[in-house]
């Protein structure tokens, strides 16, 4: 290492007073601010680990990839001196942009193309199940059991049945209903309580065979015995049976064949099997805005108001504002507590605000109607509550506005005005061509900003 | 350079021992991820979602039912009912619940989704909750599943402060009475009944149906059909006309909403009030004595929609293979006498289990529940979010006093409305 290759901090000549901010830094660096570094890393690395090992259980790959490259590329710029510096900023700070901003947006565009709605909320699998298993019904004369789950002399799981209306018992297995000998078989309270060569399965073990047991079926002609819960079973039949190859659904009554249609199994006249499943469909979600004029009308419609409503609130409420500004701009007695009083509905929170109005503009019982003497329906009658949505939003904005163009107004240099008098100029040309231009390039940002704050209000 | 490198190794040795560190104290350490990706809880947990007002009693009757069978329970409580329904459609599976308590119209829609599961309690079971609770909790287009244990039932009835009215014997008497109370000035009103801005065709039920109006017809099956809209059937175009007479006489206000309905009938500026059992207390405490009887007969029984309490079995179940034991609870446990006395009673509900009904010792609580007789089950089919706002605002078009539309006209184009929505 040559002495030239890095420069020595000289001692300085005239000892700089440092800001408190500064000394705070500079006495959290070194060996406190080196272990605060290794905390906060070690926090990201664990949760890291942690989460990379979910992931990896639900074999995400791609996220797991992402997870590993982005945890590395943290550790390294926070560890590797020098040239990685502005990335100690720039990489937070566009890891929290995408986990915020891009992905929610992203995800939102994603659905967008996608049918997920009211029964279309599971996947195409899963739907096949529900569908399979909602189309079960008891045949003619079927029947219910009072159950008890046992193990047969080869460990395996068998229903122990008794026939709720006849009283007879059963053993069922995966191969069909046997009758339970007579002998050796003890029936207590409609339940089998002991057969032999069987071990009845009780306790806390019942629910441990759940998957077992819930999936457990006894064939009997055509139809099955299901379990419900641990202490029942009952005798239902298919109504519905899929094709695995042509991916159809028959009804077994009518022969009426679903085709997949859009996320479900539609058949020929329309009718739909519940449930569908989640599945892209395109534009379609777009072209319904345009082609369906259920959906077409009231868009338009609301779209229309919106921006009315964006449109009048901010013209109106920077009108009576600026006009408010313009004339509190001048000296004169008690200006101080007008322009205190004029803030004051900003000052209070906009909730207690609307139930106020909400009490004034009441139709019978209302301070507005009762001063007025009229009886304007202001919240029953479609058009006059949109008056009050705007009058109250105006309430709502211009004190903001008075405040921003009163501050405008006062950076105004007042020797432009001045020299704009001697030039000769009335009072309509100075405010015109002097005092609105320069107020319109201090207000011009907040009106978009606002604008585009009550578009989506 | 060797130094420098050494630091490095030395910093990222730290940083590795400091994370083992920290990854070995975290709660909930890793590896506990199941064969098919979702967190594996103990297959003797069963995970039940309700809302705060019912959380101490859920969870006690829950352990009552899990203790002797070796399981345990998990109770999460949320805010309010309806949290439980938004909650519930955009869980992850690891948080699922196994069991939720909910109301009977939540039915169609969870099942359309796939997301609760059918239950076949036995027939003692059944035998002793009343068919039209179950079938409220029943749904499927050409196959009707039972979806839920029906708990209690909560319906709207007629309050009547006794001090100041006598219990109408007929329609014609409450008219005469609520009209006569209400000519002695002061604000009083007619009849109390809730609707506000938005409407509320909930509270209205029983003048809809008085007057003929239904909200769906049914299949040849007795299923529910959304094609056949009733707000503008012959029979209510027919007794419309009697709407409008009441709003000219004032005998029912829309601008009457929610919490003036309740100070009206509390400050006695109001004789008879159209509200159900959560508002029983209120009364009670306002230190008014009333009784409670169903709207008298309109031009036909004038009967309030039901809303059936119950619990479902969710499609997690499966999934955290607790599938046996949700349904055990729900299905057997939860349609006992026992078990609906616990739950409802104490919170002043009016039970579903008829054995249960029977032995209900609060006065108030029998009277809600007999003012039910006859119910009508507000319709669990997806399509009645269609509903709701339209013949609520039906209903405020046509009693709003001065200025009021015909209730032929606004019931009629009401139902357009509805059918242009269901198509």
């Amino acid at each position: 290492m040559t002495t030239s290759a890095a420069p020595t901090p000289k001692s300085r000549p005239d000892a700089v007073k440092w800001s408190l901010p500064t000394r705070i830094v500079t006495r959290a660096s070194g060996v406190v601010g080196l272990s605060l570094k290794i905390l906060f890393l070690g926090i990201i690395n664990a949760a890291a680990v942690w989460a990379a090992s979910v992931l990896i259980g639900d074999e995400k790959w791609i996220a797991v990839a992402v997870l590993v490259v982005t945890t590395l590329a943290l550790d390294a710029v926070f560890l590797v001196p020098g040239r990685l510096m502005p990335l100690k900023f720039l990489l937070p700070g566009t890891l929290f942009l995408l986990a915020f901003q891009v992905i929610p947006i992203l995800y939102t565009a994603q659905i967008a193309f996608t049918n997920y709605s009211t029964g279309h909320v599971l996947a195409k699998n899963e739907a096949i199940d529900a569908i399979e298993e909602t189309s079960l019904a008891p045949p003619a004369g079927g029947k219910t059991y009072t159950l008890a789950p046992a193990f047969d002399s080869d460990r395996n799981l068998v229903l122990l049945l008794v026939d709720d209306s006849t009283g007879d018992a059963y053993v069922g297995t995966k191969d069909g209903l046997e009758p339970l000998p007579e002998e050796g078989t003890r029936v207590s309270n409609g339940v089998v309580t002991a057969a032999e060569g069987y071990r009845l399965v009780t306790g806390p073990a019942l629910f441990t065979l759940d998957r077992q047991l819930s999936t457990y079926r006894v064939p009997v002609d055509g139809a099955a015995i299901r379990p419900e819960g641990i202490d029942g079973a009952v005798e239902l039949e298919p109504t519905l049976r899929h094709d695995d190859e042509a991916d159809t659904f028959t009804r077994i009554a009518s022969g009426k064949v679903f085709r997949e249609h859009e996320g479900a199994y539609v058949a020929a006249d329309g009718e739909a099997l519940e449930p569908g499943w989640k599945t892209g469909v395109g534009w379609h979600n777009f072209t319904r805005v345009v082609d369906d004029p259920l959906i077409r009308r009231p868009f338009l419609r609301v779209f229309a108001w919106t921006i009315a409503f964006a449109t009048l609130t901010v013209t109106l409420g920077f009108a009576l504002g600026l006009l408010l500004a313009i004339t509190l701009d001048k000296k004169f007695r008690f200006q101080r507590l007008y322009r205190t009083i004029f803030v004051i509905p900003y000052a209070i929170p906009s909730f207690l605000t609307l139930l106020v109005w909400a009490g004034l503009l009441n139709d019978d019982f209302g301070v507005v109607n009762n001063l007025l003497g009229t009886s304007i329906p202001w919240l029953f009658d479609p058009w006059w509550a949109k008056v009050s949505v705007i009058i109250v939003s105006i309430w709502l904005t211009f004190p903001y506005f008075f405040l921003v163009s009163l501050g405008a107004l006062q950076s105004i240099p007042g020797e432009l005005v001045d020299a704009a008098r001697v030039d000769g100029a009335g009072v309509w040309q100075v405010s015109r061509r002097i005092t609105f231009p320069l107020l319109m390039v201090a207000v011009t940002a907040v009106l978009i900003a606002s604008f585009a704050f009550n578009l989506n209000n | 350079m060797l130094r420098k490198f050494r630091l490095r190794v030395g910093a990222l040795s730290m940083l590795a021992a400091g994370s083992v560190v920290i990854l070995a104290t975290a709660p909930g350490a890793p590896a506990r991820v199941g064969p098919e990706g979702t967190a594996v809880r103990a297959a003797t947990t069963v995970v039940i979602w309700t809302d705060r007002d019912r959380e101490a009693d859920i969870t006690a009757l829950a352990n009552a039912w899990a203790k002797p069978r070796g399981l345990t329970i998990k109770v999460v409580a949320k805010a309010e009912q309806n949290n439980i329904r938004s909650d519930f459609v955009t869980v992850q599976a690891a948080d699922a619940p196994d069991v939720i308590t909910g109301a009977h119209d939540w039915v169609g829609e969870l099942a359309a989704n796939g997301s609760i599961l059918p239950i076949s309690p036995k027939k003692t079971t059944l035998a002793q909750i009343p068919k039209y609770t179950r079938d409220a909790f029943s749904y499927g287009k050409t196959v009707s599943q039972l979806y839920g244990m029906p708990t209690h039932v909560e319906n709207v009835g007629l309050f009547v402060n006794t001090q100041l009215a006598k219990v109408p014997k007929s329609w014609a008497d409450l008219e005469k009475q609520a009209l006569a109370f209400k000519r002695k000035g002061g604000g009083r009103v007619g009849i109390d009944v809730q609707q506000g801005s938005g409407g509320d065709a909930y509270h209205m039920y029983p003048f809809f149906s008085g007057l003929g109006g239904y909200v769906f017809g049914k299949t040849r099956g007795g299923a529910l059909n959304p094609k056949l809209v009733g707000l503008d059937n012959a029979v209510f175009m027919r007794n419309a006309p009697m709407i409008d007479r009441w709003n000219r006489l004032g005998l029912i206000n829309s601008k009457i909403d929610n919490n003036t309905a309740s100070q009206l009938f509390t400050s006695k500026k109001a004789a008879f009030w159209v509200t159900g059992p959560w508002n029983i207390d209120t009364v009670r405490k306002a230190g008014i004595k009333f009784r409670i009887v169903q709207v008298p007969k309109i031009k036909l029984r004038a009967v309030p929609f039901l809303g059936v309490g119950g619990m479902m079995v969710t499609r997690f179940a499966r999934t955290h293979s607790v599938e046996s034991a949700s349904k055990d609870f729900v299905a057997s446990y939860m349609g006992t006498k026992n078990a609906q006395n616990f739950l409802t009673v104490k919170n002043g509900r009016y039970p579903a289990n008829i054995q249960s009904a029977k032995s209900v010792k609060d006065v108030a609580l029998r009277q809600i529940g007999l003012a039910g007789t006859g119910g009508v089950a507000m319709p669990n089919i997806p399509q009645m979010a269609s509903v709701w706002n339209d013949l609520g605002l039906a209903w405020v078009k046509s009693t709003q006093g001065a200025g009021a539309t015909k209730a032929r006209v606004s019931f009629k184009a009401a139902a357009r409305a509805i059918r242009q929505k269901i198509q």
